[in-house]
C-alpha cells in the first residue's frame, strides 16, 4: 500500500517532556525557536508511553487568569494537559489518519496529535496544517490520474472504433478478394488455355511462309514444295483451325466476362468505400443500398434471399461511406440472424422531408431485454472474441450524427425490423468522423 | 506406353459453367471430362456412371462441395477427391477431409501447370486404387493380423484416454513420445501403423515430421488434433503431408473415436491385402527450407528403415 509510510514524512522527532516538568519550564520550551513551528508539546513517561499534549493554548488560558502563573507555574505538567490527545500509530494508512484527524477537528485548531511505533511507544508529533497539505497534494495527484485514465479511455475507445472499423472492412475486403477469385481462376486459366492453343497457329504461320518461300524460289526444286507443302498440311491438320475457332473465341468470350466481373467487383469496393469521392455528398441511398449488397454478398450468397423495394429517391446529403458502412453493418447482423436459409426484405421511400430505409429479416429475432440494449456500447450477444459489441453502437451514432434516427422492432423466432430515417434538410450538425461513440440512450428501441 | 489403359473419367462440379468450360477445354485431350454445374445433377451421375476423379467446387447453391466429396465416398469409394475453392472455409476442409477423404485441397485461382500435375497424380492414384478393393469391416475383422502400432504425440488426457482404451480393447501396440528425435527413432524401430499428433511438440513443429513420413511411409495414417483453427494450415497438411483426419481441440469424443475407428480398419484393411497397399502421394512443400528439413526427415526416416528391413 502506499499510504503505510505517508505518516512517517509528517513526522516531527520533538523531544517528549517527562510528566514532572512544571508549568513554568514548559513555557520556557516553547518559546525556543526549535519549537515555535508547534501548537503544542507531547507528554511521555520514562518509558516512552505518551500520556497527553500540552497546547500553547492551554497555557495562555493558565496565564491569562490572575495569578494564574503563580498558581499553576510550579505544578507539573501533567496536571495540566490533555490526557487523551489523538493518537495515531505510525504505519496507520493515511486515509484512515487524515480522518480521523478531521472528525476531531475543531476551530480553532489547538493541538497537534501524537505518532507512535507499533507497541506504542512515543516516536513524536504531526500537524494538522502539515496534514491537510499532504491531503491536498493527494488530491491533486489523484485528479490528474483520473484525468489521465478519462484520457486513456477516450483514446482506448477511439481505437475500439476504429478496431470496429478495421474489423468490418478487414471482413469486407476477405468477402470480396474471395468473390474475385472465381473470375481469376478461370480467366488465368483461360490465358494459359489461348497460349496453348496458339502455339499450331504460330507454327503453321511459319510452314505457310516456308511454303510460300518455295514456290516463289526460282531455284527451288519440285521435291522441296512437296515436302514444305506436306509440312504446311501437317500444320494445319495439329492447328485443327475449325475448333480451334470456336474453342478460342468461346475462351475470350469467357475471359472478358471474367474481366468484367472483376472489376465490377472492384468497383463496388471503391463505391462502398468512396475513398475517392468527398466525406460529403448528395448521394442517392439506393446506390447505397446495391454498394452494401454487393460486399455483403459473401455472407449472403446461396443462403440467403434478397428482396428489394427501392423506390425513386431525392438526393440525400450524406457521408456515404459512413451509411454504407451502417448498411453492411444491419445487413451482416440479418444474415447472422438466420441459421438457415432466409429472407432479407430491403425498402427505400421517400416521405415528407426525409428518406427512409428498413433492413427487415425473418430470423430468430430478439428477446426485449436484448433489444433494449442493442444500441449501448460493448453490448454482444456474440462469444467473446467474436464481434466487438461495438456495431450498432456506432450505426446509432452515424445516423444521428446525420439527424436522422434508427429504430428497431424484434419478435423472438419471427424476425427483425430496422427502420431508418434520414432528414433531407440538416441542421448545421455535421458528421465527425472519428470522435468517440457517446453511449446512445436506447430510447429509440421499441417492442412489437 | 505399353499397354493401353482404360481412359480417367474426370468429373468437374461447379456452378460456375465457365470455370467448368475453361477446365474441360484445358483436360479434354488427356481424360474424359465430364462437367456439371449442379450438385444434385453431380451426384446422379456419380450414381450411374464411374467417375475416376472428381473436382468440386465449394459453394454451390443446394448442396456444399464438401458434402458432395463425402457423398461421393460412399458411392464411389475408389474415386480420387478434390475440392477447389475461392474461399478459405475451415469447417469446409475439416468436412471435406474427414467424410470425403480428399487427395487435394486446391484454391482458386489455380495454376494450370500444377493443376494438370495434380490431375495427374490423381489419375495415378485412381489406378492404384482401382486395382485395391475397398476397406470395409467384414475384410478387417475375421481375419488374424498383426496388432496395429499407434504412436501418440500428443498429451490431451480425453485423446490419451481415449487412445489407452482402444489399445486395450484391440490389443493394440501404444507408443508415445515426448520428444521429436524420440518420434523419429520410434517410427524407424518399431512399426507404426497409425500416428496421432498434436502440431506441436514441446517447443517443435511437428508438421515437417508428418510432411516427411507421408513420403517416406505412405503407409502410416496421420491424426492430427489441434486448436489452431488455420485453413491454410490445413491445407497444406492435406496436400503435402497426406493427413487422415483433422480432429479440433477440444476434442468431441465421438468424432476422435470415429477417426481412431477408421484409422484401424484402414490399417488393418492394408495389412492383410499389402500388395493392394497405395502409395499417398504427397505434394512437396513449396518452401525450399521446409523442404530441405522435410528431406532431411525423410533421409533419416529413410537410412533407419533400411537397417530395420535389413534385420528382417
Amino acid at each position: 500500500m502506499a499510504d503505510v509510510g505517508e505518516l512517517e514524512r509528517l513526522l516531527k522527532p520533538v523531544q517528549a517532556l517527562t510528566p514532572e516538568v512544571n508549568v513554568d519550564e514548559v513555557a520556557r520550551r516553547f518559546l525556543l525557536d526549535e519549537h515555535r513551528a508547534f501548537l503544542s508539546l507531547p507528554v511521555a513517561d520514562a518509558a516512552g508511553q505518551p500520556l497527553g499534549l500540552i497546547s500553547r493554548y492551554r497555557l495562555q488560558d493558565i496565564f491569562m487568569r490572575r495569578f494564574g502563573r503563580e498558581l499553576w507555574g510550579t505544578q507539573p505538567v501533567s496536571e495540566v494537559m490533555n490526557p487523551a490527545p489523538l493518537v495515531l500509530r505510525i504505519d496507520t494508512p493515511f486515509e484512515e489518519a487524515a480522518t480521523q484527524v478531521t472528525t476531531r477537528l475543531s476551530y480553532p485548531v489547538t493541538e497537534d496529535f501524537i505518532l507512535v511505533d507499533e507497541a506504542g511507544r512515543y516516536r513524536g508529533i504531526g500537524t494538522v496544517p502539515q496534514l491537510l497539505k499532504a491531503m491536498e497534494d493527494r488530491l491533486v495527484q489523484r485528479n490528474r490520474a483520473l484525468h489521465r485514465t478519462l484520457e486513456d479511455l477516450k483514446r482506448s475507445q477511439a481505437q475500439l472504433v476504429q478496431s470496429e472499423k478495421m474489423a468490418s472492412l478487414g471482413q469486407m475486403v476477405a468477402g470480396i478478394a474471395h468473390e474475385l477469385n472465381t473470375p481469376l481462376g478461370y480467366v488465368g486459366n483461360n490465358v494459359e488455355l489461348i497460349r496453348a492453343l496458339s502455339e499450331p497457329l504460330f507454327a503453321l504461320n511459319d510452314a505457310l511462309a516456308r511454303l510460300a518461300a518455295c514456290l516463289t524460289d526460282p531455284a527451288g526444286d519440285e521435291e522441296a514444295v512437296a515436302r514444305a507443302f506436306e509440312a504446311a498440311e501437317q500444320a494445319r491438320r495439329e492447328a485443327d483451325a475449325d475448333t480451334l475457332a470456336d474453342d478460342l473465341r468461346q475462351l475470350l468470350d469467357d475471359t472478358g466476362y471474367g474481366l468484367e466481373q472483376i472489376s465490377e467487383l472492384v468497383k463496388g469496393l471503391k463505391d462502398f468505400s468512396r475513398l475517392d469521392r468527398a466525406p460529403s455528398d448528395d448521394v442517392d441511398l439506393n446506390d447505397c443500398v446495391r454498394a452494401a449488397l454487393l460486399i455483403a454478398r459473401n455472407n449472403l450468397k446461396n443462403r440467403v434471399e434478397v428482396r428489394q423495394q427501392l423506390q425513386a429517391l431525392p438526393p440525400l446529403r450524406c457521408a456515404p461511406s459512413q451509411i454504407n458502412q451502417v448498411l453492411l453493418n444491419l445487413l451482416n447482423n440479418a444474415a447472422q440472424a438466420m441459421d438457415g436459409d432466409g429472407v432479407i426484405l430491403i425498402k427505400t421511400w421517400a416521405e415528407d422531408a426525409r428518406v427512409l430505409l428498413s433492413v427487415e429479416d425473418n430470423g430468430k429475432g430478439m428477446p426485449p431485454e436484448v433489444l433494449e440494449r442493442i444500441f449501448d456500447p460493448f453490448f454482444t450477444t456474440k462469444p467473446v472474441g467474436e464481434g466487438t459489441g461495438l456495431g450498432l453502437s456506432i450505426c446509432y451514432r452515424i445516423i444521428r450524427d446525420h439527424g436522422g434516427s434508427i429504430r428497431v422492432a424484434s419478435r423472438p423466432g419471427r424476425g427483425t425490423r430496422f427502420l431508418i430515417a434520414l432528414p433531407l434538410q440538416r441542421a448545421a450538425h455535421t458528421a465527425e468522423a472519428d470522435s468517440p461513440v457517446d453511449a446512445p440512450s436506447p430510447r429509440e428501441a421499441e417492442h412489437v | 506406353m505399353s499397354e493401353p489403359r482404360p481412359p480417367i473419367r474426370l468429373m468437374f462440379v461447379d456452378d460456375e459453367s465457365r470455370i467448368l468450360r475453361s477446365l474441360a477445354l484445358q483436360f479434354r485431350r488427356d481424360y474424359e471430362v465430364i462437367t456439371q454445374n449442379d450438385p444434385q445433377l453431380a451426384l446422379e451421375t456419380l450414381r450411374n456412371e464411374r467417375i475416376d476423379i472428381l473436382v468440386s467446387d465449394q459453394r454451390m447453391p443446394g448442396m456444399n462441395g464438401a458434402e458432395l466429396l463425402a457423398r461421393a465416398r460412399t458411392l464411389q469409394p475408389a474415386s480420387v477427391r478434390i475440392l477447389l475453392t475461392g474461399y478459405s472455409d475451415l469447417d469446409a476442409a475439416v468436412q471435406a477431409l474427414n467424410d470425403g477423404e480428399i487427395f487435394r485441397y486446391l484454391t482458386k485461382p489455380w495454376n494450370p501447370q500444377e493443376m494438370a500435375q495434380t490431375i495427374a497424380q490423381a489419375a495415378e492414384q485412381s489406378r492404384l486404387q482401382r486395382a485395391a478393393p475397398p476397406a470395409n469391416d467384414a475384410s478387417a475383422s475375421d481375419a488374424p493380423t498383426r496388432n496395429v502400432g499407434i504412436l501418440l504425440l500428443d498429451s490431451d488426457p480425453v485423446i490419451e484416454a481415449r487412445v489407452l482404451e482402444l489399445c486395450a480393447l484391440g490389443g493394440h501396440h501404444l507408443y508415445r513420445a515426448s520428444r521429436l528425435d524420440e518420434a523419429v527413432a520410434l517410427l524407424n524401430r518399431e512399426h507404426v501403423d497409425i500416428l496421432i499428433s498434436d502440431l506441436r511438440l514441446g517447443e517443435r513443429a511437428l508438421s515437417p515430421l508428418l510432411k516427411s513420413l507421408a513420403q517416406a511411409r505412405p503407409q502410416a495414417l496421420t491424426i492430427v488434433t489441434t486448436p489452431y483453427q488455420d485453413t491454410q494450415a490445413l491445407l497444406t497438411l492435406i496436400n503435402q503431408a497426406r493427413i487422415f483426419r483433422y480432429v479440433l481441440k477440444p476434442v468431441s469424443v465421438k468424432l476422435f473415436e470415429r477417426a481412431l475407428h477408421a484409422a484401424v480398419t484402414q490399417s488393418r484393411h492394408w495389412q492383410l491385402q499389402p500388395h493392394i497397399a497405395v502409395p499417398r502421394t504427397p505434394e512437396a512443400p513449396r518452401d525450399e527450407q521446409e523442404r530441405a528439413t522435410v528431406n532431411g526427415l525423410v533421409g533419416m526416416l529413410g537410412r533407419l528403415r533400411e537397417r530395420f528391413a535389413s534385420r528382417l
